[in-house]
């Protein structure tokens, strides 16, 4: 009786996995998986055109390189902003919401306001002209400096998340241990090499993994900054398949991709976060 | 009432206050019936008043899905109002961006049924989208109509028979820069001129989409080319324009799209581009034009110049609940007097003879200049498949550097290869 009634009170919510989550992803691989032109399925018609389109393959390419490198460097800055703000120094709290403010901001105003900032008549180059430098292209379709921005910019909208996430691990430090460590004259970096960075271990697997995921299906950052065809990613390739050519079929194939590229990277990560736990 | 409900809840305990509490409680139950009952009419009327907004009997409205901006959607409104009072029945406009309407003719027409009455579409898709619509009858009571119409304009709507005709039409200019400029460039050597002296500072859309064809077809038709063969005399001599621009080329011009150009240019980064009337009207409303900025006609060409037809043309879906009243709708918004008032109103240009372009005084000056010149997107069942190889040779030229004859002879082959195998493969 118990069981009916569980069961009864899951079905809103089987339904709801099954409209928006199963039914999409079947009808999105069916979509892939058939010849747009002879409707012949299954087929890899799509995957073939996909394959043999040059922006395809620096897509694929970005898509590992932007979300390695953006989530290295907001580890590393979230754990730095996360070791200063945990001290007792004047203004922190403020400091505190200017970090958080990013991830505040509704994405897209984010994104506008950085490329006007870095266009290029923008605020950056404005800048670099008041202190005599030449002018970068920091958007600059297709150089390695627009890739750099994508990743500086989406790594300062998100550092907020990893910077949470160690802020609290920081706090839940019992203080008994860094007074031990003290005592056994550890300080500074050994300190934090030894007795910290052990601890806040776990906290920073949970981040990659969180962010790591998420950083794989990037999207607004290089659309609004550099456009499809300047930084492009799996994500903004499908976008732009969808509906800049209307062609729904080689949109699910990379979308396919995408999926599959999520899938193999989590696996490892997932068995990691795992083993950290046990 | 609460003291009697309070009674009644009490009980009795001696026998002379009986038969008052009796009373008391009697009374207290017909005042909880009472209030049930209330509560039953009100539920009951809630109902009926839904029925009876579920089964109006006044006609069905008319839906008209159209890609209107959110700011033109009050006086367009406005505009259908009319039509509304002259039938008696409400009218639907509601406003889709044109890969949606797009998307949902062809949702409609699988399915075999559906709820829009009037679409429309942008001239590009037309083709795509012909068999999600009926064919109109061009003898029948749209006739006078058509009559009126630039026959262009109707052409580019004729696709296996007449499907779809012109809402608004528009088409593209150079937007230049005055105080940069002085004058607009008036031939290719001027435009060659122009941007060896504003090097990084001459923008084209190049971005993998329609509107890098959009750019690409008025040099390509200038030249006499056809813009349905890419190694004809047209195609080379405007490919070799582009080649010899290309170095003083912005390098956002790669991934440009007409709003990104158009910010470019109100940034001050580029002093020239193709684009559409909308951009003239943005800059106005920041104050950038007519004095910075105005429109100007394209530079000619060895043949003369030559624009692309754009805008939106209404269709009648496949399984339109009411296409007799979606036709009598559709020549009331091609009518005269409406194509008048959307003209004024919104600064739509109209495919009527008989309405002259918008009063905008001299904003659209550009525009106006390259009327004569419109011309249609090659009207065949594989231009998307040509759009995009023009595109990819435009890349490999501007900036791939190849050089153009080679660009131009694989984009050829690429486009007699594909069509070939299509014709196989279709069953």
């Amino acid at each position: 009786m118990r069981r009916g009634a569980g069961g009864l009170l899951s079905l809103p919510l089987v339904a709801y996995l099954a409209a928006f989550l199963a039914f999409p992803m079947a009808f999105a691989l069916g979509l892939a998986f058939t010849d747009p032109v002879t409707g012949a399925f299954p087929s890899l018609a799509s995957f073939r055109a996909i394959g043999g389109d040059a922006l395809f393959w620096r897509a694929l390419a970005l898509n590992a390189l932007v979300p390695a490198l953006s989530v290295a460097l907001e580890v590393a800055a979230a754990l730095a902003l996360a070791l200063l703000l945990s001290e007792r120094i004047p203004g922190r709290l403020l400091v505190r919401a200017a970090v958080v403010l990013p991830f505040a901001l509704p994405e897209i105003v984010f994104l506008t306001i950085l490329r006007s900032v870095l266009a290029p008549r923008g605020y950056a180059n404005g800048l670099l002209a008041a202190l005599g430098l030449p002018a970068l292209g920091f958007l600059a379709p297709g150089s390695p400096l627009a890739v750099a921005s994508v990743i500086v910019v989406d790594a300062w909208r998100t550092t907020p998340v990893v910077f949470l996430i160690v802020l609290g691990a920081l706090a839940a430090i019992p203080e008994e241990i860094d007074d031990a460590a003290r005592l056994d004259g550890a300080r500074g970096w050994r300190r934090f090499r030894y007795v910290t960075l052990p601890l806040l271990r776990p906290a920073l697997v949970a981040a990659v993994l969180l962010r790591g995921l998420d950083a794989l299906r990037l999207f607004a950052a290089p659309l609004v900054l550099a456009g499809v065809e300047g930084v492009p990613v799996l994500s903004t390739y499908a976008y732009h398949q969808w509906s800049d050519y209307g062609d729904d079929a080689a949109a699910a194939a990379a979308a396919v991709v995408l999926a599959f590229l999520a899938v193999a990277a989590s696996l490892p990560l997932l068995r990691r976060g795992v083993e950290q736990a046990a | 009432m609460r003291r009697g409900r309070a009674a009644a809840l009490e009980g009795g305990s001696s026998s002379g206050d009986r038969p008052q509490r009796r009373a008391e409680a009697s009374a207290a139950r017909r005042g909880t019936r009472r209030r049930g009952g209330r509560r039953w009419l009100a539920l009951a009327l809630l109902v009926w008043s839904i029925a009876a907004g579920g089964c109006s009997s006044g006609p069905r409205p008319l839906t008209l899905v159209l890609a209107v901006l959110p700011g033109e959607l009050a006086s367009y409104r406005e505009v259908v109002s009319a039509f509304e009072r002259e039938e008696g029945r409400r009218v639907l406009v509601v406003a889709q961006q044109y890969a949606d309407i797009r998307r949902a003719l062809a949702a409609e027409a699988a399915a075999g049924g559906g709820g829009i009455d009037l679409a429309e579409l942008d001239v590009y898709s037309l083709a795509a989208a012909a068999r999600t619509v009926r064919r109109l009858d061009p003898a029948g009571p749209l006739a006078p109509t058509i009559a009126a119409l630039e026959p262009e304009t109707v052409r580019a709507g004729t696709i296996d028979g007449l499907r779809f005709l012109p809402h608004r039409i528009s088409w593209q200019a150079l937007v230049y820069d005055r105080e940069a400029l002085g004058r607009p460039p008036e031939t290719w050597e001027d435009l060659v001129r122009v941007a060896r002296r504003f090097p990084g500072r001459i923008g084209l859309k190049g971005a993998s989409y329609e509107g890098c064809t959009c750019d690409v077809l008025p040099f390509v038709w200038a030249a006499g080319g056809s813009g349905e063969r890419f190694d004809d005399a047209g195609a080379r001599a405007a490919f070799r324009l582009f080649a010899e621009i290309a170095p003083y080329l912005a390098p956002e011009s790669a991934t440009f799209k007409e709003s990104t150009i158009a910010e470019a240019m109100a940034r001050g980064e580029i002093v020239l581009h193709l684009n559409w009337p909308f951009a003239m009207k943005l800059y106005r409303s920041q104050g950038l034009a007519p004095e910075r900025i105005r429109s100007a006609a394209l530079p000619r060409g060895p043949k003369g110049r030559a624009t692309v037809l754009g805008g939106g043309f209404l269709g009648i879906p496949l399984h339109a609940p009411d296409p007799a009243g979606a036709e009598r709708l559709l020549a009331f918004l091609l009518s005269r007097d409406v194509q008048r008032r959307l003209a004024a109103r919104l600064g739509w240009f109209s495919a009527r003879r008989d309405v002259s372009p918008p009063a905008e005084g001299g904003l659209l000056a550009g525009f106006e200049a390259m009327k004569a010149e419109v011309r249609p997107r090659p009207e065949r069942a594989d231009y998307p498949l040509l759009s995009r190889l023009w595109q990819r040779a435009f890349r490999a030229v501007v900036f791939g550097r190849v050089p153009p004859e080679r660009a131009l002879a694989e984009a050829q082959a690429a486009f007699e290869q594909a069509r070939a195998s299509r014709e196989g493969a279709r069953p």
